[in-house]
């Protein structure tokens, strides 16, 4: 009897210790990943697979290759992984599930720490970046898989789209009638062999790889109507490998299937939703509107305080599926995409929004709500999975989105020299800002305001440039806002009536386009609206109104300011209005004239030295 | 015999450890989802999507578990949406180094890829209001205080938007 419970003992000590994290024991291994050899150097064996330290670097010169990142710190539990497509891979300490995109998937063993380091799965995290460690003989090789093909349909016909571990090095090998094979270089599939697409202009889609473990070839065979005609390549950001058909698609096909390896893409949103009904009842002082929606949507809401008490639910991305109405609750197409209903309460009641799988009810208690109550929140509502997040934050005490003028709350600024304008050309010196071909926005900006300064002298006014030439502003910047700091400086020590800092915008690819002015301080508003007024009538730019943002120059100037971007420097038809000396002139026009209807004429010269 | 009693009961509590011990980490996902925001195209406009995060362990703390969410709400909003998203996004390679919370304030240490910010004041405001949104959806979280490699700092490099005091939603 003795011996038997030794025994049970043993083998169960023994299984214990098997369910512990392994010890280091080897000392790191080698993989060869485009070439390369990589040495992994904290990597351990673990029950079912391998382990690799979150900071090991042969992990980050991988994942750096890769274009993907890793964080985590001691103290933390979870580690994420991004990759560039992005998809954001989740790993946490203790937990054998992980999250790859939406995907949930199970590791053979969970994440741990060893002599304070997190290690993760290898194998697993390798996969769900869209790599494959394959077996060359004595090497083991991270191979790119080629991970995904989406299949969209457009009104134009049909594009292929396909996305992979690494960018995709993409040869269309041939083209005849009906079939088109498209070579992946250095990459292996990971699809199934053979798809059929339902109907339509692509009938069938054929995967295998070629070539060596180190050297593969993904090989894609097309089979396609014949009347589709020669495919398009193209990239859409420069990782993925697109394939464009002309010819109509079936329903069955704008529907946009995908042909995915397992763990991967995330869908997009497409379907159109509609507002179906509204319904309003009223019991014992609360009043409820029942809002119905036929699908999946993102919602938000505001409300105004007392004595406005207004109320309203904004549904995105969707369309009104019955009439409009007034009374008792308005429902509109606000805008192309969304739909508003909204209500005016007696008093500052309680308002509780709350969504569920078919729509969203918002209840306005009998009680009167607190002052620190949510007045705004936003949500999803219609989901198949009733993913209900009721968030709600605290509105700011200025929702300028739908209210936009906000109180005045600081005391009025009163200038010291009531007749000093000060304009700001945007960067200058050192930093150039943004330069498209032979256009730098640091010129662009100059010209702009002596063209603006010229007016203004014209018409009176005392004007002070933070710099007429090309140069910084900071004698000694110790740190990026130091030179912005230096330039409100301008402003503030001599007491302006105004700021006005003039900029080019840009953006990284080249569809925005359009004028905006943006402000900050409540007494910044009233002049950028000014200034947005008269740029929307008379300069030949798309208006994009008035922003309101953070902007340091705005937020540390003592007086009235405001910043207008003119144009996009990123668009080409942008930059054809800011590279026309008249059309800089006319903004020029605009912006004094801006200035003159907010502050007057200007004011008579008060004395000597003035 | 009484030594063989208690090495039987030794066994069997060691059984019962590793069995509660292994469902208690393999419980089935609790479906726990967080909302983030991307900012459209035209630099102003917030869509909020939603994002399942891995559930929380008995183990963590109110603090770990409020840490641990800032971090994937945060990682998150600078990766984006979905390539095919017509979204505004941070430079590419930017991410999260950490995030922490201190009282309603959660500090996101971004990677120094932010500062390659080549855009207007609406690349770089609408890369920071999707990040302030997201952040702020998240329960007990108003502000978002920004470092970039550990740093403080006013601007970025030929930037414009202020970094050096908490972003809120009302700032944007």
């Amino acid at each position: 009897m003795n011996r038997y419970a030794a025994r049970i003992f043993s083998a169960l000590a023994l299984g214990a210790f098997a369910l512990l994290p392994l010890a280091a024991r080897a000392a790191g291994t080698d993989f060869v990943f485009a070439g390369r050899h990589i040495h992994f150097e904290r990597f351990v064996d673990q029950q079912g697979g391998r382990a690799v330290a979150v900071d090991d670097s042969g992990l980050r010169a991988f994942l750096g290759q890769a274009a993907a990142t890793i964080a985590w710190q001691p103290g933390q539990r979870y580690i994420l992984v991004t990759t560039a497509q992005p998809l954001i891979v989740n790993f946490a300490l203790g937990d054998r599930q992980y999250d790859a995109g939406p995907v949930t998937e199970t590791a053979p063993f969970a994440p741990f720490l060893l002599d304070g380091r997190a290690y993760v799965p290898f194998d697993e995290l390798v996969h769900a970046i869209g790599f494959s460690v394959k077996s060359d003989g004595a090497q083991q090789v991270l191979q790119p898989q080629l991970t995904a093909l989406d299949v969209q349909g457009s009104d134009t016909g049909v594009k292929i789209v396909a996305h992979g571990g690494m960018p995709l090095d993409a040869k269309v090998t041939s083209a005849g009638a009906g079939k088109t094979v498209v070579t992946f270089a250095d990459t292996a599939s990971a699809l199934p062999p053979s798809r059929t697409v339902d109907g339509g202009t692509v009938r069938r889609i054929d995967a295998r790889t070629e070539g060596t473990v180190q050297h593969p070839r993904a090989v894609i065979t097309i089979y396609s109507n014949a009347s589709a005609g020669r495919p398009q390549p193209g990239t859409d950001d420069q990782r993925d490998f697109t394939l464009a058909f002309g010819g109509q698609q079936t329903d069955a096909q704008q529907q946009q299937q995908q042909i995915n390896a397992p763990a991967q893409q995330a869908g997009g949103q497409t379907q159109q939703i509609h507002v179906t009904s509204v319904q309003t009842g009223s019991e014992s002082g609360s009043t409820t509107v029942r809002i119905a929606i036929d699908g999946p949507a993102s919602y938000e809401w505001h409300r105004l305080r007392a004595p406005d008490n207004r109320v309203w639910v904004d549904i995105h991305n969707a369309r009104l599926g019955m009439a409009p109405q007034d009374a008792p609750v308005r429902v509109h197409q606000q805008s192309p995409d969304t739909v508003r209903v909204a209500l005016t309460l007696p008093d500052f009641q309680t308002v509780d929004v709350e969504p569920d799988q078919s729509g969203i009810t918002l209840t306005a208690g009998p009680q009167l709500a607190d002052e620190g109550m949510p007045r705004s929140g936003s949500g999803t509502a219609g989901t198949p999975s009733a993913a209900a997040i009721a968030q709600t934050t605290p509105a700011p005490d200025d929702t300028w989105k739908f209210s936009p003028k906000p109180t005045p709350s600081a005391p009025a600024y009163i200038a010291a020299n009531p007749r000093l304008i000060v304009i700001d050309p945007g960067h200058g010196g050192s930093d150039p800002g943004s330069i498209r071909g032979q256009y730098v926005e640091k010129n662009l900006t100059l010209d702009m305001a002596k063209r603006l300064r010229d007016i203004l002298v014209k018409r009176g006014w005392q004007v002070m440039m933070t710099h007429d030439d090309d140069r910084d502003v900071a004698a000694h910047a110790e740190s990026d806002g130091d030179e912005l700091q230096a330039r409100d400086d301008v402003a503030n020590t001599n007491g302006a009536r105004l700021f006005v800092s003039i900029h080019v915008n840009s953006f990284i690819n080249s569809g925005p386009h359009g004028a905006t002015v943006y402000f900050y301080k409540p007494e910044d508003y009233s002049l950028a609206q000014a200034l947005n007024h008269r740029i929307a009538a008379h300069v030949a730019v798309k208006s994009d109104g008035i922003v309101k943002d953070k902007l340091y120059v705005l937020h540390h100037a003592d007086c009235p300011a405001a910043l207008v971007e003119t144009a996009f420097i990123s668009n080409p038809d942008d930059r054809a209005l800011l590279a026309s000396a008249q059309w800089r002139q006319s903004m020029a026009q605009a912006i004094a004239d801006g200035l003159g209807d907010y502050a007057g004429p200007a004011p008579a010269q008060s004395g000597p030295g003035q | 015999m009484k030594a063989s009693r208690v090495l039987l009961l030794v066994a069997i509590l060691i059984i019962a450890g590793i069995l509660g011990w292994h469902f208690s980490r393999h419980s089935p996902s609790s479906g726990e989802t967080i909302t983030v925001y991307y900012t459209k195209d035209d630099g102003t406009s917030e869509v909020p999507w939603t994002v399942s995060v891995r559930p929380r362990s008995p183990k963590d703390t109110d603090a770990q578990r409020a840490n641990d969410v800032a971090l994937y709400s945060a990682t998150q909003a600078v990766a984006g949406p979905s390539s095919d998203v017509h979204a505004i996004r941070f430079p590419a390679g930017t991410h999260v180094l950490s995030a922490n919370v201190t009282g309603s304030t959660a500090t996101v240490d971004l990677s120094g890829e932010v500062k390659n910010t080549a855009s207007g004041v609406g690349g770089e405001s609408a890369e920071f209001k999707a990040l302030t949104w997201s952040l702020t959806a998240l329960p007990g979280i108003d502000s978002v205080a920004v470092r970039v490699e550990g740093q403080r700092v006013k601007t970025l490099p030929g930037g414009h938007l202020e970094l050096d005091e908490p972003l809120r939603r009302s700032d944007f």
